[in-house]
């Protein structure tokens, strides 16, 4: 079986780890990981002047009350929110690297407006992916298979939630099958998907 | 919102009455080569002050002339006292002038200034008037290093008549021209003003700096203060904007300075001593003389940020423009703290700016990944340009925007399109981003 990473180059392969897994003799099912959303933060080690940033800058939403600027990048498609201390977050990215360059486009839009920025302490903090079994899942039998770690409240939340500590990443299952994983990194996510494949194939209940 | 510690100065002509010096004990010894030469605008009676001074073995108080106008001479080692109260220890000969509201200088590290302050024994809040120099000299090996502590002794008293085969020349900051501490180095061979011989001033236990203090103001000519010298003065550096020039004390002097020596009379406009508000000096006492005080003072909006600190040097060895001229050490204009204060915000901005254009290419970063100027990260390939005709003025009822769709709310206003003004009481809009 292998899981594929929509826009991104990223290709993981996942084996099976039951040889008695209920698998059909179709061992290549192409499991899609989209990864959605990649947050990541930097430091410009200067001080920025958010009102500056707000009347000059280009493509911004100043938000006195917060005290914040947002800026947005159409190239990578970005959001970032610029505080006044020089950290900046960066939200929206699709990959790794995506996000990286529009940081990078960032700062040196904040260096053009005539900050003394530095690009530094980049650091990827949060990826969101999603994912699709081509099965719909038990939850309830999830949930009983793996009671501690796994957490269903279908008054409070349609999904159960199966978070892997070691990974530090968090599964959300749904009963149609689908899945969003998010953890530090596009790696962990990975590794989330497919340390979590086999115990929901356990609790399959029909066939997409 | 004015410091209690200026409450007693008005906008206009400060009352010379209002200052009484106070002359430490000794200070008729270190006098005899001052004295000759100190020339106060209108001011005989101080120039009786020596004579005042021998006599009483006490401090000797002084109360400035009436008709003293500004600017108004004042040798090292004299206490002022405003007549509100405040006490302002000169430790180094000082003009003190009424300077414009324009003119904002910043004490500048002024921690080993206020070590003396015992040597005035009555003062409370005595604070040091950190005048342009602090007359050191500094053995040229052992000069790397400014350390602001120094025996309170020397300051007050002038060192002893060392040796000294170098002569040091510290010019006075004034006014104008502020060098930051990383401009401190051409200290080390800061041309020496010779001591005046009978000083009974305890040898200075840290490495002695030249005592010169000497600046030319309007061609009043001070002659050179036997001021110890045994702190390196951070100032140093800084005052080579405001030079004194040492031609009157001897040859061989090496003169230092950011703009490289050479006798030069400070302008007029430039030299002007403040005093400083006891407030403010005691803060940046306690700091390191490598702190930026201009940028510790003021942060108009978030919390404060930390400059890295070769940030500071860059701009201190740059010399920068915008940031450094508006720091002065020592001295800020009383009346103009507010102002400062205010304009503050506006010249870090525009320092940064001209620093980041200066120093674009030459140093971006010392960090992980330098910004290079456009060779990875390129720019935005749409530029944005509001080179349009089309504009509508008018207020706003609500901006409404979810992802890339915004959506306008206005009222009131008058749109310019297509050559032909439409006026509107309400109008509503939706665009994507």
């Amino acid at each position: 079986m292998k899981i594929d990473c929509v826009c991104t180059s990223w290709y993981a392969s996942v084996r099976t780890l039951r040889p008695d897994s209920l698998m059909e003799a179709n061992n290549d099912v192409a499991l899609d990981i989209i990864i959605t959303n990649v947050v990541s933060v930097f430091r410009t080690r200067c001080h920025l002047n958010l009102r500056t940033i707000a009347l000059e800058g280009s493509n911004v939403i100043y938000k006195p009350e917060v005290g914040k600027v947002l800026m947005k990048l159409r190239k990578p498609r970005i959001t970032a929110s610029i505080w006044s201390s020089g950290k900046i977050i960066c939200t929206g990215a699709t990959s790794e690297e995506e996000a990286k360059l529009g940081a990078r486009r960032l700062a040196r839009c904040l260096q053009k407006l005539g900050f003394k920025v530095k690009f530094t302490a980049f650091k990827v903090v949060n990826v969101l992916a999603v994912c699709t079994m081509p099965f719909h899942i038990h939850l309830i039998q999830f949930t009983k298979n793996n009671r501690p770690i796994a957490s269903y409240e279908p008054e409070l939340h349609p999904a159960a939630s199966y978070r892997i500590k070691n990974l530090k990443a968090t599964v959300q299952v749904f009963s149609t099958g689908s899945i969003t994983v998010t953890g530090p990194n596009v790696r962990h996510v990975a590794m989330a998907v497919e340390q979590i494949y086999p115990l929901l194939f356990e609790c399959k209940s029909t066939m997409r | 919102m004015q410091s209690k510690a200026v409450e007693g100065f008005m906008k206009g002509p400060i009352n010379p009455n209002n200052f009484v010096l106070q002359l430490p004990a000794n200070y008729a010894q270190t006098l005899h080569k001052p004295t000759a030469s100190i020339v106060i605008p209108a001011g005989q009676t101080l120039q009786n002050f020596t004579t005042k001074a021998n006599g009483s073995g006490a401090l000797a108080t002084f109360s400035l002339p009436p008709g003293v106008s500004y600017p108004v001479q004042i040798p090292a080692g004299v206490t002022l006292q405003t007549s509100s109260g405040h006490l302002y220890k000169v430790n180094v000969p000082v003009m003190v002038t009424q300077a414009p509201a324009s003119n904002r200088i910043l004490p500048q590290p002024i921690q080993h200034v206020m070590e003396p302050r015992e040597q005035v024994a009555p003062q409370g809040a005595v604070a040091s008037v950190a005048p342009s120099a602090v007359l050191q000299t500094i053995p040229p090996p052992a000069a790397d290093t400014y350390t602001p502590a120094a025996p309170s002794t020397t300051l007050l008293h002038p060192s002893e008549p060392q040796p000294v085969p170098h002569q040091q020349h510290l010019f006075l900051g004034q006014g104008g021209a502020l060098q930051p501490p990383g401009a401190l180095q051409p200290q080390l061979t800061l041309p020496a003003v010779p001591q005046p011989p009978p000083l009974p001033t305890p040898a200075p236990v840290t490495p002695d700096s030249p005592g010169d203090d000497e600046f030319t103001l309007d061609g009043i000519e001070f002659s050179p203060q036997p001021l110890d010298m045994s702190q390196p003065s951070p100032f140093a550096a800084q005052l080579s904007s405001g030079q004194a020039c040492g031609g009157q004390l001897g040859a061989g002097r090496e003169e230092v300075g950011q703009d490289g020596g050479g006798s030069l009379p400070v302008n007029a406009g430039e030299a002007k001593a403040q005093l400083v508000e006891p407030a403010k000096l005691e803060m940046d006492l306690m700091r390191d003389f490598n702190y930026n005080d201009l940028e510790a003072l003021q942060q108009l909006d978030g919390a404060c940020d930390s400059t890295s600190e070769e940030e500071a040097e860059e701009e201190e060895v740059e010399g920068g423009a915008g940031a450094d001229e508006d720091e002065f050490l020592g001295m800020i204009n009383a009346e103009a703290l507010k102002a400062l204060q205010e304009a503050e915000g506006s010249s870090e901005d525009d320092g940064s700016s001209s620093d980041s254009d200066a120093l674009d290419d030459a140093v971006e970063e010392v960090e992980e990944d330098p910004l290079n100027s456009g060779d990875d990260v390129s720019e935005q390939d749409v530029p944005d340009l509001f080179d349009t005709d089309n504009v509508v003025v008018c207020q706003y009822d609500k901006i409404h925007r979810s992802k890339n769709r915004w959506k306008f709310y206005l009222k009131d206003g008058v749109m310019c399109f297509g050559g032909k003004d439409y006026v509107f009481s309400k109008a509503v809009g939706e665009a994507e981003w």
